[in-house]
């Protein structure tokens, strides 16, 4: 072989073997955002969820909170105008400053429960489903009576006894009591990848359970979990939003869309003031909306039959 | 088929023992006992005499045999006494349990009402601009979330339209017999929609997907051949099989039910047992909220084992173990 | 000394019924079986589906648990061992799997699954892993740049040759091969199996062979077992059991083979007729009044028979 030769030649063969085969091999998120463009509703949602994102995360940085935050009753429950572009409240602060960081922290909250709540089913599903046999009649006879609990009167309950009451111990209390379905769905699932030759094969090739687990049944069960969690969103968006709007929810400190409808509770700003609560009902129906339809594509992307693309 | 009905009846008896058992730890959870209640705002109550009484009614006992105590009087019927209202918490829920069984009721028949219907006509033509319809409404009804809902149907048809009351379940005005009938049918209307349009989605996707599938399968297509008119294919030999489990599902509705009320009822100040859920805990009212729990949690557990137990009758299938 | 000794290897799977759950009875997929494979020897393990081959294979490889006997495996039992020695033998004994589709997993590419023996026992730099993956890939007679294809991208018979290039990469001693071509078009087999015999010298492999055809076997195979309901009923050299098959349903089994010589059918006719007649009248010479074989006699030095 020549010294000079800048590409060993079966090296440069390789590097384009590796480059079309990666071509030929479209990876899952290829596939759902090649479903996504070809479902109008699907890419309209898209696009709107980016902005509403966008203008949540990026506007705090231009809306003076500290300003907006303060209560003056000079303009109290003012009607939406060019200075405020959706009116004030009844302490006399901005409602659109309000709905964007409400926005940003009911999605933050949202996205933080699906993960940790969608973290803790898979694992246990995996578990269960994996080893089957006794683990699985332990975990799935648990799993049967907490399916049963009331979840949402549980949640009011521990969030009114618990002692210091802050964001995070609501993230957990929410967490801790909604991987259950997640866990059943998984776990009949990774019951049948189990029986496949590939789980036997690696096992006889010296593969640890944790290794098997991991690497070789989550990836053939990652399109499922990225279709739960999708459609769990919005649902834990909606639930976040509920309690908070039922007082159950965030603490006063952390306001989140649910803040805002609570305001309806009182008939006068539900009747007369409806710039207060409308807008922020409206955004969640539209998140929630538009994080449905995507779901939905990502859910035909996942399998191959229902696909239009 | 009596093994596995057994079978299911004596797996409920664990989950209530523990359901109850997380409800008591809950409830010793709580700030306030017994007690609390009699003698809040008592200035002849000194600590002492409070102490003997604690002592006496078994308060200072350890938690299990106080468990025992709490479950027997629980089976007998007595849940205590509300720290609030000042009386027996049977006797406050039992003014409160009709009015939600009566809007839980209206709620799941105005869902089967609209949701079979319109199941069947999405998936016999599917694909139809019916069907696209039908699908959308159900996509909306997904993601909308119920006090999102129960708020702008009031706003709408309660306070701008004004064509339906805005609270309570029945005009204290109104009079007896059929007046009295009139004005809860009319406090009923929003509630029961608020729960019932967005609750359809499940019905409508099973009843959707599962006729779609039956069409194509054999037995469908030798009807066909035999010469069965079309609209008796579907009566005779496709929505026999596609209805039945239908009916097992509404124990399962049971839980969805309970949530919706919570969320319903206190947004219409409708006097039901979620509005009391919801009051007592802010009121810090212990008693009754474990009671409520407890009550809410049985239903659960009851509702799902009978819908377990209707669908391995109509679906053998289903009774793996 | 042998390479592998199976001592009246039991694998037994309860059965649950009745109100609560108890176990009630044993599936006797395997009950009690014992042979040898000697180095570079081929075993071939045959019998109907469901006389319990694929369970005996699975236990020597430890997928399945042992209820009762031993695997000695160079003098040391498998079911006995754990941890760390247990780690040590799964080095030596491999297996090919039988559906070629299921065994490879779809969501990775030819190099990963062929390396991952590799990544748990050794220590390699990614670059060395390459090489020694494509070395094994060409071998199996694929070309080097599909290591980094996924399995989709192969047939059948390919598929296989990769599971089989994964079985090799740890130099195993032992290979346990589940009817490892019966998924596969009648031309891609005799293929697939001439390949096994050249990488077996080439590789001084020995072989568990498990299958339900009889061809296949006695193409292969050095020794030979037949099974029937969890037990062995002959055991021999595959000349001796072809050609003077001694238990009444090795002999059904033989006789089953279609015969190509358009000359000879009428004979196989009348044989096939008087083996129906012996089973009719000589039942229980040959199983016990539970219809369960009997234990193995030795009738010559390699040639035993389930007798009663």
């Amino acid at each position: 072989m020549k010294a000079d030769l800048p590409i060993d030649p079966q090296e440069d063969v390789l590097a384009k073997a590796q480059a079309q085969a990666k071509a030929e091999n479209k990876s899952l998120g290829q596939t759902i955002w090649h479903e996504i463009k070809h479902d109008k509703i699907a890419l309209i949602s898209l696009i709107i969820l980016t902005a509403i994102l966008l203008a949540a995360f990026i506007s705090p940085f231009f809306l003076n909170q500290a300003e907006s935050g303060r209560v003056n009753f000079g303009q109290i429950y003012k009607p939406p105008s060019a200075e405020f572009w959706l009116g004030t409240d009844r302490g006399g602060r901005d409602i659109f400053t309000q709905l964007m960081i409400g926005a940003r922290n009911s999605i933050t909250i949202g996205v933080a429960v699906t993960v940790i709540a969608g973290f803790l089913g898979l694992m246990i599903g995996l578990i269960s489903g994996y080893f089957g046999g006794k683990v699985d009649f332990v975990i799935m006879r648990s799993i049967d009576f907490l399916m049963v609990l009331p979840t949402l009167m549980l949640i009011i309950v521990f969030v009114t006894i618990v002692p210091k009451f802050t964001v995070w111990s609501f993230i957990g209390i929410m967490s801790i009591l909604l991987w259950f379905g997640k866990a059943r769905l998984i776990r009949s699932r990774a019951l049948a990848e189990r029986e496949l030759d590939y789980v036997n094969a690696s096992k006889t090739l010296g593969t640890p359970h944790w290794k098997i687990m991991l690497f070789e049944v989550f990836p053939n069960l990652s399109s499922l979990v990225i279709v739960n969690m999708t459609l769990a969103l919005a649902g834990n968006i909606g639930l976040e939003t509920g309690l908070t709007f039922l007082g159950f929810g965030l603490p006063e400190s952390t306001p989140s869309l649910g803040t805002l409808i609570n305001y309806a509770s009182h008939p006068d700003v539900m009747e007369n003031k409806w710039w207060v609560w409308l807008p922020a009902s409206l955004l969640i129906l539209v998140v929630m909306l538009c994080i449905n339809y995507v779901g939905q594509a990502i859910k035909r992307a996942s399998d191959a039959r229902q696909r239009l693309a | 088929m009596l093994t596995f009905t057994l079978r299911r009846i004596l797996v409920m008896i664990p989950q209530l023992l523990l359901l109850s058992i997380i409800i008591f730890l809950l409830a010793k959870a709580m700030p306030g006992d017994a007690l609390t209640g009699a003698f809040q705002g008592n200035p002849d109550a000194n600590a002492q005499h409070i102490e003997e009484i604690r002592e006496k009614m078994g308060l200072n006992d350890p938690w299990y045999q106080q468990y025992g105590r709490w479950v027997t009087n629980f089976v007998q019927g007595d849940m205590g006494m509300s720290y609030v209202h000042k009386q027996k918490v049977t006797s406050l829920l039992a003014g409160r349990l009709g009015n939600t069984v009566i809007l839980s009721l209206a709620t799941m028949i105005t869902i089967y009402l609209l949701s079979i219907p319109l199941g069947i006509i999405a998936g016999r033509w599917h694909n139809s601009w019916a069907d696209k319809l039908i699908v959308t409404y159900n996509y909306v009804a997904l993601a909308t979330p119920v006090f999102v809902f129960a708020l702008i149907l009031l706003f709408v048809f309660g306070f701008y339209l004004s064509w339906f009351p805005i609270s309570g379940s029945v005009d204290i005005r109104a009079g007896d017999g059929w007046e009295h009938f009139v004005s809860k049918a009319k406090h009923l209307v929003l509630p029961t929609l608020s729960g019932a349009i967005i609750g359809t989605v499940g019905t409508i996707q099973y009843l959707r997907n599962d006729i779609i599938d039956t069409k194509l399968k054999d037995f469908v297509k030798t009807a066909r051949a035999k010469g069965v008119p079309e609209g008796r294919v579907y009566t005779r030999h496709i929505l026999r099989n596609s209805l039945l489990p239908i009916a097992a599902f509404m124990g399962y509705e049971i839980t969805l039910l309970i949530t919706g009320s919570v969320f319903i009822e206190s947004i219409y100040s409708y006097p039901g047992l979620g509005q009391l859920f919801i009051q007592s805990i802010q009121t810090r009212d212990f008693t009754v909220v474990s009671a409520l729990v407890m009550i809410s949690g049985t239903a659960v557990i009851v509702g799902t084992m009978l819908s377990d137990i209707i669908l391995s009758i109509v679906d053998p299938r289903i009774r793996i173990d | 000394m042998s390479l592998l000794k199976v001592n009246d290897l039991k694998v037994h799977f309860p059965i649950r019924g009745g109100f609560l759950q108890r176990v009630v009875d044993q599936v006797r997929a395997t009950d009690g079986i014992s042979f040898e494979i000697q180095p570079g020897e081929t075993y071939g393990l045959v019998g109907e589906s469901g006389c319990g081959k694929t369970t005996t294979g699975r236990a020597v490889i430890g997928l399945n648990h042992v209820t009762s006997g031993e695997i000695l495996f160079e003098g040391k039992d498998l079911a006995k061992l754990r941890g760390k020695e247990k780690r040590l033998h799964t080095r030596d004994i491999q297996m090919i799997f039988q559906d070629p589709y299921s065994s490879l997993n779809v969501r990775k590419r030819v190099l990963d699954i062929v390396a991952e023996p590799l990544r748990n026992f050794e220590r390699m730099s990614p670059d060395e892993e390459r090489k020694k993956v494509q070395a094994l890939i060409e071998r199996v007679g694929l070309n080097p740049e599909a290591i980094y294809r996924y399995p989709h991208q192969f047939s059948g018979g390919q598929r296989q040759r990769i599971g089989i290039a994964r079985a090799l990469t740890l130099n195993p001693k032992l290979i346990v091969a589940d009817e490892p071509v019966s998924a596969l078009d009648v031309s891609v087999q005799a293929q697939v199996l001439n390949f096994m015999q050249d990488i077996q010298k080439e590789f001084n492999l020995s072989y568990l062979f498990i299958s339900h055809d009889l061809g296949v076997i006695q193409h292969l195979c050095d020794r030979m077992g037949i099974m029937y309901r969890g037990r062995l009923v002959e055991e021999g050299t595959a000349e001796e059991i072809y050609t003077n098959p001694q238990h009444l349903y090795t002999k059904r089994l033989i006789s089953a083979i279609p015969e190509m010589d358009p000359t000879l059918r009428l004979e196989k006719t009348h044989l096939r007729q008087a083996i129906n007649d012996e089973y009719r009248t000589g039942y229980d010479e040959n199983f016990d009044e539970n219809g369960r074989p009997f234990d193995l006699k030795k009738i010559t030095e390699t040639h035993s028979v389930s007798r009663p």
